[in-house]
């Protein structure tokens, strides 16, 4: 058995019982906040894939609940419902994930409406979804606040989604109404049924239309409704794919740019731009605008936001949100596209606080008089250092101590 | 001992139990949730086993995770700290010096005495000690009945009275447990695996033979009554009364008069806290090492069996004779981990599993379970508990009371030493009406709601004729660890319930012994000096093979006998603690400014203005 050296051996029996100031049951802000319910939400939503698997696979299911006698269709509920909902609280934990409002709200009608499974079947593998519903929900609740972000959707993405109802409303409602021109339609599951088959260009063919208005009515759902089917897809899927493709070169999307405020912004990536990141990344958001797709890349591993593009056009400065910046720190290594990045970034917000690294001393007041706030010239700064150490021990190590202790 | 962060070992054993756990649990998992496939591939045997390497590598990975307050400070320190730089001399010359050698020894010599006698003559000495203990419960009945009575007095007049205001430790000593925590750990030391089995069997056994107090026929409806209060009287506020009355003592002693934290430290009043050195105070140590280790292994012992035997009655699964080996065996190994990694990391989350199990059973209970029933029924028998409290505590009723209620009296006496000490060190900077409060009312009220619940569910079931649990249980030769199965059985949702009712056995059971397991290496390890890995492990795996010796070669009933016995030392011990207690308080703390909860009471009143309108005129 590994034991302690001696010295630590002899502690008092104190150490034993009070080894922290206090002692928690449990430390419920760490169980309490946004992500744990995020986290709890995805267990439901594969609890309730299991427990439907479950339920689809009992060679009997057991209807026991209390709200068994209140369920329309019951069978059908209890063996379709775990699945289906999983697949619904699938996208909307992503949502979660990203605290989308949408996501909570519907997340909030999800859950109690899945609770009512366990309700009707009181099966023992049901107990344990029933217990996570009543967990998730109260958690979801009391971090309502966290959930503030809108979904954003493009006025494409909002058109093609109205749209595809419209038409599944369309059809359905007209559907119904020309029944009798149809050969197998006898209520609005059947005409839900016939529209989704239609829209999806499936078709299976087993409701077809027999009157020349039931054709017309066919082919106008056909036409509005693969169309619109088509370009939902295209509107919803196509900006997440470009996303992903964008991520695997480090550049942020404009919905994530949008949100950054007060942040600074880093112009070019330079010898200096490591430590720079290092002291600014516990104080505030930082975005790093460089030309170079790899570099991009390696950031963005390391996360740190990157936009990937030229730091001396004023359109990508834009991009990088610098008119809300709280600054920019100018430091590429190249001291010609330093002087134009300062006057781009001069131009897109002018009352900014700008701060320039000079790679040569005599180029400390070209950046100053093209708008820089305050220029630093690195190796002028590392001289003196160099000269103070060696003249006098203390008074330099007493700048290396005060610049090493803020580094922390 | 005591950091917080994880050392070499425990790292290691992380990385063994994490994966262990996952790979057990979803075997368990896919086993729940589709039978029809992996029901049949599987055998009841390894069903048995998979569950059990689930629940303690969960457990078990809980106690090592490591451990620090302060998220910002990283925890896990250089493993190459630990490592041992001393040969096996060195290493039992260290172990020697830490050592109390009397404390240590005795209780060692002494189980081994006790086994080579069983081993050589083992219905002699059942018989031997079966005569003693028999002879003892019934001659000195009234000695605990007496002793119990007085401690709930002394409680109440703790909790009510004055005293309860001194604070344990200097003015501005702040708690080191949050209040949950705090109750937890004393609920969950305090009580073993003995609640499970014992809630809903206890009343089923009484109102198969009714107690003599109430007079009501066998198996009728006017003995439901009586059964259920006879429950509540065994414990319930009578029994946890035992702990508070060593407990109480000794936190007074050690956090305002400096003395060392041991059992013997109830002595203090009469010896001085420096005289705390001498032959009593050893004798009064060993004693209490004894009872626990004989209390706690041979419970470990008897759990394990009543476990298996559950199991075999319920599913027909039989666990050989190595089965209770190997269970004991991997309780040892739970308990011990989670005694070494601490009081704030194994101990603490632990207990905290066993509490949320323990309500989260109950709350099933009484969704799936009688309600109205067991509220009726439970509101009168509480009422009944509360009317008949005074006579049955000092009711003298021949066999049936010294086979119950003064057995039982003895064998939370003989827990009392360990328990209390735990409840006393927890207790830093609270009051003691706190102390009294938590582990005598709300750890109560517990067990009442526990016993009410399962017990009146029980009666239930045998009275609608649901399920016969008496005949289940005679046929099985009385052992009341098989009441759980058939009553859960005639409830819905039986499969859960049983699942959690097989875990909370085995996580009650770990949350005693890894207490007992602390208090004893405390009190073995020389004053004032934690006790280090090496002891806290060795006292474990004794306890371990006290258990296992106890299955191998029997006598399990007759060691639990004599570890019930060590319960009259203390029963006497008690009335020396409250004596030099109430001693102590009466001289240091008579003019302290204490106040009642009475006096507090009444001084919330609004004072009624008696005097005229007119201010009476100023003194000169």
């Amino acid at each position: 058995m590994v034991d302690a050296p001696d010295g630590q051996a002899e502690q008092a029996y104190e150490e034993v019982f009070y080894p922290a100031d206090r002692i928690p049951f449990v430390d419920w802000e760490e169980f309490s906040g946004a992500q744990p319910a995020v986290v709890l939400t995805g267990v439901t939503t594969l609890l309730a894939f299991v427990t439907g698997l479950s339920n689809l696979s009992a060679p009997v299911v057991s209807l026991n609940g209390p709200l068994a006698p209140y369920v329309p269709a019951t069978t059908v509920v209890a063996r379709l419902a775990g699945v289906t909902f999983a697949f619904l609280l699938a996208p909307v934990t992503v949502g979660l994930q990203r605290r989308k409002r949408l996501a909570w709200r519907v997340a909030m009608v999800l859950l109690p409406a899945l609770a009512v499974l366990p309700l009707t079947t009181l099966a023992t593998t049901d107990i344990p979804l029933l217990l996570a519903v009543g967990v998730t929900v109260p958690l979801l609740v009391r971090n309502r606040e966290a959930f503030d972000q809108s979904l954003d959707l493009s006025p494409l993405q909002i058109a093609s989604l109205l749209s595809v109802a419209g038409v599944v409303a369309y059809g359905t409602v007209g559907a119904y109404g020309l029944q009798e021109h149809f050969t197998a339609i006898a209520d609005w599951v059947d005409a839900l049924y016939f529209v989704i088959i239609t829209i999806a260009t499936v078709g299976y063919g087993d409701i077809t239309p027999t009157t020349q208005i039931g054709e017309f009515f066919s082919l106008s759902i056909v036409i509005l409704g693969t169309g619109a089917f088509t370009a939902a897809v295209g509107a919803l899927v196509v900006p997440a794919i470009e996303s992903r493709m964008a991520a695997a070169f480090g550049n942020m999307t404009p919905s994530e740019l949008r949100l950054l405020e007060n942040h600074v912004v880093v112009l070019g990536y330079g010898d200096l731009t490591e430590s720079l990141l290092d002291s600014l990344a516990d104080e505030t958001d930082v975005v790093v605008v460089t030309p170079d797709e790899d570099t991009a890349a390696d950031l963005d591993a390391e996360s740190v936001n990157v936009l990937t593009g030229d730091p001396t056009d004023e359109e990508i400065l834009e991009r990088a949100q610098v008119d809300s910046a709280s600054g920019v720190v100018v430091a590429s290594g190249d001291d010609a596209t330093d002087v134009l990045a300062v006057i781009a970034a001069r131009n897109v917000n002018p009352d900014m606080r700008i701060v320039a690294g000079a790679s040569e001393a005599k180029h400390v007041d070209k950046l100053a008089s093209v708008g820089a706030d305050q220029v630093i010239n690195p190796h002028t700064i590392g001289g003196r250092l160099l000269g103070e150490s060696v003249l006098d021990e203390s008074a330099s190590s007493s700048v290396v101590a005060a610049l090493e202790t803020s580094e922390d | 001992m005591g950091t917080s962060a994880a050392t070499g070992t425990e790292q290691m054993f992380a990385k063994l139990l994490a994966p262990l756990c996952a790979a057990s649990g979803a075997v368990v998992l896919s086993g729940f949730f589709f039978p029809e496939f992996v029901g049949t591939v599987v055998t009841g045997e390894t069903w048995l086993a998979v569950a059990l390497v689930f629940f303690t590598s969960g457990m078990g990975y809980l106690a090592v995770l490591p451990y620090s307050p302060d998220p910002e400070e990283p925890s896990g320190e250089p493993a190459l700290l630990g490592i041992r730089r001393t040969g096996v001399v060195g290493t039992l010359r260290n172990f020697a010096t830490k050592h109390d050698p009397v404390v240590f020894a005795l209780p060692v010599g002494v189980f081994a005495l006790f086994f080579c006698v069983q081993a050589v003559a083992p219905a002699a000495t059942n018989e031997a000690v079966n005569g003693v203990s028999g002879a003892v419960l019934q001659n000195t009945g009234p000695v605990f009945l007496g002793a119990v009575s007085l401690a709930v007095c002394y409680c109440l007049f703790l909790l009510l009275g004055p005293w309860g205001d001194v604070k344990l430790g200097g003015p501005d000593t702040e708690p080191s447990y949050t209040y949950p925590t705090y109750f937890t750990l004393v609920f969950t030391a305090g009580i073993a695996a003995g609640i499970v089995f014992w809630g809903p069997a206890e009343s089923l056994f009484h109102y198969g033979s009714p107690p003599p107090y109430f007079d009501a026929p066998a198996r009728s409806e006017a003995a439901v009554g009586p059964a259920l209060t006879y429950a509540l009287f065994h414990w319930g506020l009578s029994a946890w009364s035992a702990y508070a009355v060593i407990g109480v003592p000794v936190a007074y002693f050690v956090f305002k008069r400096g003395a060392p934290l041991r059992v013997s430290t109830i002595l203090a009043p009469f010896l001085g806290v420096s005289g705390l050195d001498s032959v009593w105070t050893r004798l009064v140590d060993t004693l209490a090492v004894f009872a626990t280790i004989g209390g706690i292994a041979t419970s470990v012992a008897l759990v394990s069996e009543q476990f298996l035997a559950g199991i075999g009655f319920q599913w027909g699964v039989s666990a050989g004779d190595l089965g209770p080996v190997l269970f004991v065996g991997g309780l040892t190994l739970i308990f011990v981990l989670s005694t070494v990694t601490g009081v704030h990391r194994g101990i603490r989350r632990i207990a905290g599993l066993n509490v949320v199990l323990f309500g989260l059973f109950a709350l099933l209970v009484v969704a799936v379970g009688p309600r109205s029933f067991v509220l009726d029924r439970g509101a009168s028998a509480l009422g009944s508990y509360a009317v008949n409290f005074a006579p049955l505590s000092l009711f003298v009723g021949g066999e049936w009371v010294a086979n119950w209620t003064v057995w039982n009296w003895s064998w939370w006496f003989s827990w009392a030493p360990f328990a209390g000490l735990f409840t006393a060190a927890l207790s830093r900077g609270r009051r003691i009406r706190t102390v009294v409060f938590t582990s005598v009312v709300a750890t109560s009220a517990a067990t009442i709601v526990w016993f009410l619940l399962l017990g009146g569910t029980s009666l239930w079931v045998q009275t609608t004729g649901a399920a016969d649990i008496l005949a289940a249980v005679a046929a099985r030769g009385g052992s009341e660890a098989v009441a759980g199965f058939p009553l859960l059985a005639a409830l819905p949702l039986s499969q859960l319930l049983m699942f959690l009712f097989l875990a909370l056995i085995v996580v009650f059971m770990t949350t005693s012994a890894d207490t007992s397991t602390l208090v004893v290496s405390m009190l073995a390890t020389r004053r004032s000096v934690a006790p280090t890995r090496g002891t806290i492990v060795s006292w474990g795996v004794f306890q371990g093979a006290v258990a296992v010796s106890v299955l191998v070669l029997g006598g399990g009933e007759t060691l639990q006998a004599l570890a019930v016995l060590t319960g009259g030392p203390f029963a006497v011990l008690s009335l020396v603690a409250i004596a030099g207690l109430s001693l102590t308080l009466y001289r240091r703390e008579r003019d302290q400014g204490h106040t009642s909860v009475v006096r507090q009471a009444v001084d919330r009143l609004p004072t009624v203005h008696t005097h005229h309108d007119i201010d009476p005129p100023e003194k000169e």
